[in-house]
């Protein structure tokens, strides 16, 4: 698919992103070399909930343009680490993100997230105040993680309407 | 007398630096450009016939080379093709060479005549405060090579700017 946008950007949906990549960065008239950021998107209601998204920018012609993978929670992303080289770590962030790993990536490991840290922040369905808050704990003399306590329900705001609204209608 | 014979070769002047940090000069461009370019010429035989980028590779490496054997000077050169300086186009040279053998490894060829690609337009006004930073004018080798494309052809397949999916 392919949408081009009022401006200079058009999106791509392939199932052989690493290919497409090395052709816009050697071909002659596509001299892609620089990666601006790889990054992903998480839509649950899709089959292939995850969509890995390259932004790419060439130099030479001076324009942009974004390419967009489809994937979902096993599948996994050639890395296109030896085409640019900074892509290892928006590559390690999308999998500490999403979850979405890459084969022959070099060092793929967390890059945000906390040391000990389950699950994957950035997928729509990890609440936003997540499941373990950390404090330090006299006794033990470090710090633990214990299950969340929220001492304020969570509020939701409507700012379509000026009215302040209350939780329960 | 002696004065013009020895005077002539030293007229054209070596270039003292390419101004971009990282591509050294290269004091024999033009051999090192005509010796990629007939390499070029004779890998992409191997790219089935009637295919886009076979069409488009043969389109400006063609005309790269002829502006090459013809102008002795790289300066003369670098005016005529207008893609910027000799060393640029060694290295796009060179990258297409290592692309040509991928696409032969990979084998991408073989897409349908109707297939199409889906084209969203988006057409909503961009405001008047962002800047729009548009590409510079394209050299014309570029529209010979997009004229060589479409000639035959009505779908375009791997053009320039535009990419198409693989299968």
């Amino acid at each position: 698919m392919e949408r081009s946008e009022h401006g200079n950007r058009s999106d791509t949906n392939t199932d052989y992103p690493f290919q497409l990549l090395c052709f816009l960065k050697l071909h002659t008239y596509t001299r892609v070399q620089v990666s601006i950021d790889i990054c992903g998107v998480d839509h649950p209601s899709r089959k292939r909930r995850f969509e890995v998204v390259y932004n790419l920018l060439t130099t030479r012609y001076n324009s942009r343009i974004r390419v967009q993978t489809s994937a979902d929670e096993v599948t996994r992303i050639s890395s296109v680490v030896s085409l640019f080289p900074s892509a290892g770590r928006w590559e390690r962030e999308v999998w500490d993100m999403f979850g979405v790993s890459s084969i022959n990536h070099p060092d793929l490991r967390r890059i945000s997230t906390d040391y000990g840290f389950e699950g994957h922040p950035l997928r729509k369905d990890l609440p936003l105040s997540g499941y373990v808050e950390v404090r330090y704990d006299d006794p033990e003399k470090r710090v633990v993680s214990e299950p969340i306590e929220m001492t304020q329900e969570f509020r939701y705001f409507d700012f379509a309407s000026p009215w302040e609204q209350r939780s329960d209608g | 007398m002696f004065l013009r014979v020895i005077g002539r070769p030293l007229l054209a002047q070596v270039k003292q630096t390419t101004g971009i940090v990282g591509l050294d000069v290269v004091p024999n461009a033009r051999e090192v450009l005509i010796d990629l370019y007939t390499k070029t010429l004779k890998e992409i035989q191997a790219v089935p016939e009637d295919e886009g980028y076979r069409k488009a590779v043969e389109s400006f490496t063609s005309q790269r080379l002829k502006v090459c054997q013809e102008e002795e000077d790289w300066e003369a050169i670098e005016k005529r093709l207008g893609c910027g300086q000799v060393e640029e186009l060694i290295e796009e040279a060179r990258d297409e060479l290592t692309l040509i053998g991928k696409m032969i490894e990979w084998d991408p060829w073989g897409v349908p005549d109707d297939y199409e690609c889906e084209v969203i337009e988006n057409d909503a006004p961009v405001p008047k405060h962002v800047p729009q930073h548009r590409p510079g004018p394209l050299p014309e080798e570029f529209y010979k090579t997009l004229g060589a494309v479409l000639s035959k052809k009505e779908v375009p397949q791997v053009t320039s700017s535009e990419s198409s999916s693989k299968e």
